[in-house]
């Protein structure tokens, strides 16, 4: 009967296989419904080698979109991405809420330990307030060295220290005339966790929570890191810190030029007195979370807020460091380890602990009144004795490190 | 051969010259197609599109990623939307240039007129469908301009939106008026529309004592052309829907805001061109109507083209109204370009 309607007929039946054939290419689409949620999430069809971000974070409980956002049903990588928070960082301090906040997760109570977003919106670390208020106080924009201004704003209802202050503005350079301070504004905002990090491998950094909490392996730019952890080694705190100097005339920061290429020299500038565990160790061995993410309150500048001294676990001639035995099940240490289980600690053990009672559970009180710690992010073990009865002779009340680098400093 | 179903909703024989490809186009046979490729692959997609804003974005993503085939029925549609519109744009165009429109053809000229009405209407109510962020700005420009019309413009934007703002109640509208209340409307006037054709005499061609040509085709060559034309144009489509998927971004969540820079779908790009001139009831209301008021009135106020003219492209007989259409297009095209190249960065065009 006719070529050509056996010829249209071939073309329809042409394209409709390849219809079929390129459908039947298509990825099988893998589907999560995480417990948390309840809501299907297709992600794990392109990113099932992904690994887990963390123990506590599951992916079959908490999924990919909780936290990250994006449209949970697109198998097109653009649209899937399209509307994830903070890009591939939902912990930036602008979504952070959002990504990691929550009555159930980070932004919940101090009284149940979880507040950690509020106490780091208003921490040092994240507005800056020590240096824009150092530098506001130095030019005379400002009376005195307390905090007025961060890099955003925040407040805080309830002050429960003597240092706190109720709230700080956005420190807007553009209303500022001192050229000093102009320059400023233009040079040295790179030092907060939700900066931009300068450019170079050893600044490199993500911002936000993962600032700290997602240690970069080689660069970032190798590929993706999906991991959040507690175990944070100094070399991502020295992302920020022991880079170099601000040079105050030009109001630049120089970096530095020393290629170091062991740890007692990477550690610090060349002219710092430091001992050997301050090498040894790794930042946060000593620092706490207190230290480090805030109290709760908004301080002026980090001597407000960085307590740990010597003492904290080598107490004085005359006095023992303090300690605690854990008696409740639910202790705070006990969550702590948990997250970075280098340790196991039992109920009826003895660790130290701070001045204002946090506990430094990655140590322990030894049968024989020595003490060992744990390295957070090493699992290194280390013992180490009091200064009381030892042949220390530094009177009682002075004990800043300082005075114990006098004799106890490590010459490079 | 004993004629089947099909073969009867064709005349028995037909001059050979109103089935030529090149006169007529095969435009009018094409809007046909593919608005039944719409009415199936619409029914299709309602079995997964959920008309509420929390879902509707979400079900289309479920349609397009998940379930089998559903991107390739979704693409269908969006492709077979889109041509409609130029293939209806064709038909009209192919009608004044050959001079068709002229009695007894004058009413079924307003019927066709009506129906690309309504398919405009259709595409635009399915465009909203989307009920993403690339839809947004359309979405609540096109309706502010309901608001612009004196005296009873706040009434009509409540009656079409269902609330003081775009929300739950506009895309039940929107929906209820996509697959109900227009595809009634397109429904009675295409059947309408054929009947009138057979009425008229077929399609517009001398009288039979000014023929030239009297050779005649019978119903089968007719639907044997007719399924032709459907092979060949039905494996373009699929084509056009496995290569080039339909637009679909993240979903709307605030519908009040207009959201970034202006970007109207493509058929609606000469609008939002005019709308940068000034007042939007005049330049988004006004002058469109206006411009539909000219091409309906083209039968009744311009010279009738000649009888023995029929048939053929450019007649002499009605110049005018050539050129007036040809203005008209131009115009519209010009600014629909215009629009397009000032959009940064190139948004999806529907």
């Amino acid at each position: 009967m006719n070529r050509s309607l056996l010829l249209g007929s071939g073309a329809l039946l042409l394209v409709l296989v390849l219809a079929w054939w390129l459908t039947s290419r298509q990825p099988k689409p893998v589907l999560l419904i995480p417990t948390l949620t309840g809501k299907p999430e297709y992600c794990l069809t392109c990113h099932s080698d992904l690994a887990q971000i963390s123990p506590s974070h599951p992916v079959k409980t908490f999924g990919c979109v909780i936290c990250h956002g994006g449209d949970a049903l697109a198998l097109n990588a653009d649209q899937a991405h399209s509307s994830m928070r903070g890009g591939a960082n939902p912990s930036d301090l602008s979504v952070v809420q959002q990504s990691c906040g929550g009555g159930n997760c980070h932004s919940g109570t101090a009284a149940d330990n979880s507040d950690h977003i509020q106490r780091v919106m208003g921490s040092v670390q994240s507005t800056y307030a020590g240096a824009i208020s150092t530098m506001l106080y130095t030019f005379g924009a400002e009376p005195d060295l307390t905090a007025r201004f961060g890099i955003h704003a925040v407040s805080d209802d309830v002050i429960t220290t003597k240092t706190g202050v109720p709230a700080l503005k956005v420190f807007d350079p553009a209303t500022e005339t001192n050229p000093f301070i102009k320059e400023f504004a233009t040079n040295c905002l790179d030092c907060h966790i939700n900066a931009k990090p300068l450019t170079g491998q050893p600044f490199d950094r993500l911002t936000g929570c993962a600032a700290c909490h997602t240690p970069k392996i080689d660069s970032f730019s190798k590929g993706q890191i999906h991991k959040l952890t507690t175990a944070i080694p100094y070399t991502q705190c020295n992302t920020c810190h022991n880079q170099g100097n601000y040079d105050l005339r030009t109001m630049t920061f120089v970096q530095r030029t020393d290629q170091p290429t062991d740890r007692l020299h990477n550690y610090y500038q060349p002219i710092a007195q430091f001992t050997k565990c301050e090498y040894t160790l790794d930042c946060v061995d000593c620092h706490t979370r207190t230290e480090a993410m805030g109290d709760g309150d908004i301080h002026s500048n980090e001597t407000q807020i960085q307590y740990i001294q010597c003492q904290t676990c080598h107490g004085t001639p005359s006095q023992l460091p303090q300690t605690k035995t854990l008696t409740d099940p639910n202790d705070i240490a006990f969550r702590l380890a948990l997250l970075n289980p280098i340790v196991d600690p039992k109920v009826g053990d003895t660790i130290l602990v701070t001045d204002k009672g946090e506990p430094l559970w990655n140590t322990r009180v030894l049968p024989d009144g020595t003490y060992q710690l744990v390295g957070k992010a090493t699992g290194q073990v280390f013992t180490f004795r009091p200064v009381m009865g030892s042949g220390c002779t530094q009177i009682g009340t002075d004990q800043s490190s300082a005075y114990c680098h006098t004799c106890h400093s490590v010459q490079r | 051969m004993r004629p089947n179903f099909f073969h009867h909703l064709h005349p028995p024989t037909i001059p050979a010259a109103q089935a030529r490809w090149r006169y007529t186009l095969g435009a009018g046979g094409l809007a046909i197609f593919l608005m039944l490729v719409l009415g199936v692959t619409g029914i299709l997609e309602m079995f997964y599109y959920i008309p509420t804003p929390d879902q509707a974005g979400l079900s289309i993503q479920t349609i397009t990623y998940q379930v089998p085939f559903g991107a390739l029925v979704r693409n269908l549609h969006f492709w077979a939307a889109q041509l409609l519109l130029i293939v209806i744009a064709v038909h009209l165009v192919r009608v004044v240039f050959t001079g068709a429109y002229a009695p007894p053809r004058r009413f079924n000229y307003l019927l066709g007129l009506a129906l690309f009405v309504i398919a405009i209407l259709l595409d635009f109510t399915g465009y909203v469908l989307r009920w993403d962020i690339g839809v947004q700005w359309a979405l609540v420009v096109g309706t502010n301009l309901i608001k612009t019309i004196p005296w009873i413009g706040s009434e009509l934007y409540i009656i079409l939106t269902g609330s003081t703002q775009p929300g739950i109640a506009t895309l039940i509208r929107f929906y209820a008026w996509h697959i109900f209340g227009l595809m009634l409307g397109a429904a009675i006037l295409l059947v309408w529309h054929i009947f009138r054709v057979r009425r008229d005499g077929g399609i517009a061609i001398p009288p039979p004592a000014l023929r030239t040509d009297n050779k005649r085709i019978t119903r089968y060559e007719l639907v044997r052309r007719e399924v032709l034309a459907m092979l060949f144009s039905g494996a373009a489509l699929i084509l056009l829907a496995i290569f080039l998927p339909a637009p679909l971004d993240e979903p709307i969540t605030q519908t009040a805001e207009v959201l970034g820079e202006a970007r109207a779908p493509w058929f609606f790009l000469w609008i939002q061109q005019m709308l940068k001139w000034g007042d939007p009831f005049f330049w988004g209301v006004v002058v469109p109507v206006l411009l539909l008021v000219l091409l309906a009135l083209i039968p009744y106020i311009f010279p009738k083209p000649a009888d023995r003219e029929l048939g053929r492209w450019f007649p002499k007989s009605n110049r005018l109204a050539q050129v007036t259409l040809a203005v008209i297009v131009l115009v519209v095209i010009i600014l629909s370009i215009v629009a397009r190249l000032s959009m940064p960065g190139g948004p999806s065009a529907s």
